[in-house]
């Protein structure tokens, strides 16, 4: 089943001054369950395309559906409510807020949906447990390893049930071991649970390990390979 | 959670929060005493003047307070004695006869205001026995005593039991004198008080203006100052319009002038303070939202709308300007209670204080009430200062915000 959609995809900035064209027409389909890398050389507009499906910005044309919305007509305020409900975020340097501990962490993101305090932190707790972070649940991020606190990362995006997570260069700043234990555990989530991921990176490791690779050079998409359909092949 | 966000926020640089608080502290406690101090000198000139000069309340013929006419006095007087003795909220009162005339010794004369008064009436209203510096309170067995100021002894170079010649003119014009001994000094806090106001007894001054048991003026105070406007209508009513009944606002228009000026000078000096904070405030709130703009991006990013980070912007606003307004008021309060026991003194402006009606030694004083409307003042000055920041975090574009990026 297909949850996300771009068709004919276009990104200018600056198109007044000079015009930088990041996306030049991209069509791009998505499943539930996926576990696709998208590649590309720095400025190839991997980062736009990323930005586009996560509905933090907007296309100059083209259209991003996800799970049947064109997230390019929602107004800034339901589209942060679209984003809260359906998209969970991992970044290259984790962000997580450095005031609350990794408990706290996952719990804000539900707090935010609105749900109730019973539900959030038994769902928290069971979360940083799935991540094993278990007992580091009240540590906070600054004591932490990075792999630790990309984790935590990774639970607060499961906690709000999005329909798929996006990373962006999730292991950027992780040594092997992390990046190892990091790529393990969304793999199982992603088989397990039938979670879609989606990284922009340019790791090896991660590449390696995804099932699709969307290649974009030049803000196009130059090359789509499904992994284990060539491999089966 | 929001606001658990927006206290830890505050403690993430503990230098920077702890400068402004110490700021917002140190300007509200300057600010407090300063209002305190003004305050306690209004006080003491508006207590000195009413305990000695104007009562609560005082009763006049209608038209004696324009020309003081000394034929002006009160047509029934012992009528509206019994109406004030018989009125439960009157603590005491005292008819004096008054009149203008000029108070000579062998060295020099000056123009003064006659007080013909009982004496034990007038203690009830009016607090000049206890004032008395040298001499008596017409306790001795002077057949004709007279109470003067320092400063008058002073300029007519008289001591105690001096002899005093009083002139005036009485009620028929004539010219006519009487010679006084010296029976009391005293000295209030008011220098334009004492340069100008004499006691004598009451009986002395009726023969002389040869107005046999008429008094022109009724001081009265009651038990409760507060209850002034109520028992001047009330008086009013039952005496009608054959006596004027004034209270001491208007009979000395400056004071109640003086009182409402200090307030809004009060409240001016307190807003130029809050404003400069603010200033201050916004610096540092203006900062940390810059320090934080890929934080607050990922915050937009993951699903916080902008209400929320608006409100988290301004709850650390006032985090940050009630904790140090907490700790300046409560600084101020300690500082006025330990100096309103002993008082401050300036005797080193002792002339300049005295000449405007106060005492060298100043006792701070400031109401409850001062401090809801100062909080409620910090708390308006907070959110002001947090709209600007609040509204540079809004501004941002979660995708450029993400990197880093201020636009």
């Amino acid at each position: 089943m297909s949850i996300i959609q771009i068709k004919g995809l276009h990104k200018i900035y600056n198109p007044k001054k000079v015009p930088v064209h990041a996306l030049n027409g991209i069509d791009l389909e998505i499943t539930e369950g996926e576990f696709t890398a998208i590649v590309g050389p720095s400025g190839s507009g991997k980062s736009t395309l990323l930005n586009m499906i996560g509905g933090l910005d907007s296309p100059t044309e083209g259209t991003v559906i996800i799970n049947g919305v064109d997230v390019s007509t929602l107004s800034p305020k339901k589209l942060i409510d679209f984003r809260l409900k359906n998209i969970g975020f991992v970044f290259q340097d984790y962000s997580l807020l450095p005031v609350l501990t990794a408990r706290e962490n996952v719990e804000f993101i539900m707090q935010l949906q609105g749900r109730k305090k019973e539900e959030f932190k038994k769902r928290a707790e069971e979360l940083l447990r799935e991540v094993g972070l278990g007992d580091r649940m009240d540590n906070r991020p600054s004591n932490l390893s990075g792999g630790q606190q990309q984790r935590v990362a990774v639970a607060r995006a499961l906690a709000s049930k999005p329909k798929f997570i996006l990373a962006d260069e999730p292991t950027a700043n992780l040594d092997s071991v992390s990046t190892s234990d990091l790529l393990e555990m969304m793999q199982v989530l992603n088989k397990e649970e039938n979670m879609t991921f989606i990284f922009s990176t340019h790791d090896q490791r991660v590449i390696d390990k995804a099932r699709r690779v969307v290649s974009i050079v030049d803000g196009k998409v130059a090359e789509d390979i499904q992994v284990e359909q060539e491999m089966a092949q | 959670m929001i606001t658990a966000i927006s206290w830890r926020n505050i403690w993430r640089n503990p230098t920077r929060s702890l400068v402004i608080i110490i700021a917002v502290a140190l300007g509200l406690t300057a600010g407090i005493f300063s209002v305190a101090l003004m305050n306690g000198m209004t006080e003491q000139k508006m207590r000195t003047a009413i305990e000695n000069q104007t009562s609560h309340i005082q009763l006049h013929h209608p038209e004696f307070s324009v020309n003081k006419d000394i034929k002006l006095h009160l047509n029934n007087k012992a009528e509206i004695e019994k109406i004030l003795e018989d009125n439960p909220a009157i603590k005491g009162f005292s008819s004096r006869t008054v009149a203008g005339g000029m108070l000579a010794s062998s060295r020099g004369s000056v123009g003064v205001q006659l007080n013909g008064i009982n004496p034990e009436k007038e203690k009830q209203v009016t607090a000049i026995w206890q004032n008395m510096i040298e001499g008596d309170y017409f306790e001795g067995d002077s057949r004709k005593p007279i109470l003067i100021s320092q400063k008058t002894a002073e300029k007519l170079e008289v001591k105690l039991r001096s002899k005093l010649v009083v002139t005036l003119q009485d009620s028929e014009g004539e010219i006519v004198g009487a010679a006084f001994r010296v029976s009391g000094i005293f000295k209030t806090t008011s220098t334009a008080f004492d340069e100008t106001q004499v006691f004598i007894p009451k009986k002395a001054l009726q023969d002389l203006l040869q107005l046999p048991a008429e008094v022109h003026e009724i001081a009265l105070v009651l038990n409760d100052l507060e209850q002034v406007p109520i028992i001047k209508e009330e008086l009013q009513k039952e005496l009608g319009e054959s006596v004027k009944i004034e209270d001491w606002k208007e009979v000395l228009p400056e004071l109640a002038y003086l009182s409402d000026a200090t307030v809004q000078t009060n409240v001016l000096f307190l807003a130029i303070i809050l404003v400069a904070l603010a200033f201050g405030i916004l610096n540092t709130m203006l900062m940390s939202v810059f320090e934080r703009v890929k934080e607050i991006g990922v915050l937009m990013a993951v699903g916080m709308n902008k209400l929320r980070i608006f409100s988290m912007i301004v709850i650390e606003t006032v985090f940050l300007s009630v904790s140090g307004s907490l700790i300046g008021v409560l600084v101020g309060i300690a500082l006025i209670k330990w100096t309103s026991q002993e008082g401050i003194s300036l005797s080193m402006f002792a002339e300049g204080l005295a000449s405007w009606g106060v005492s060298d030694v100043i006792y701070p004083t400031l109401s409850a009430g001062f401090y809801i409307i100062l909080m409620f003042m910090v708390l308006i000055t907070a959110l002001l200062a947090s709209i600007y920041p609040a509204r540079k975090a809004l501004s941002l574009n979660p995708a450029e915000a993400l990197h880093g990026l201020n636009n």
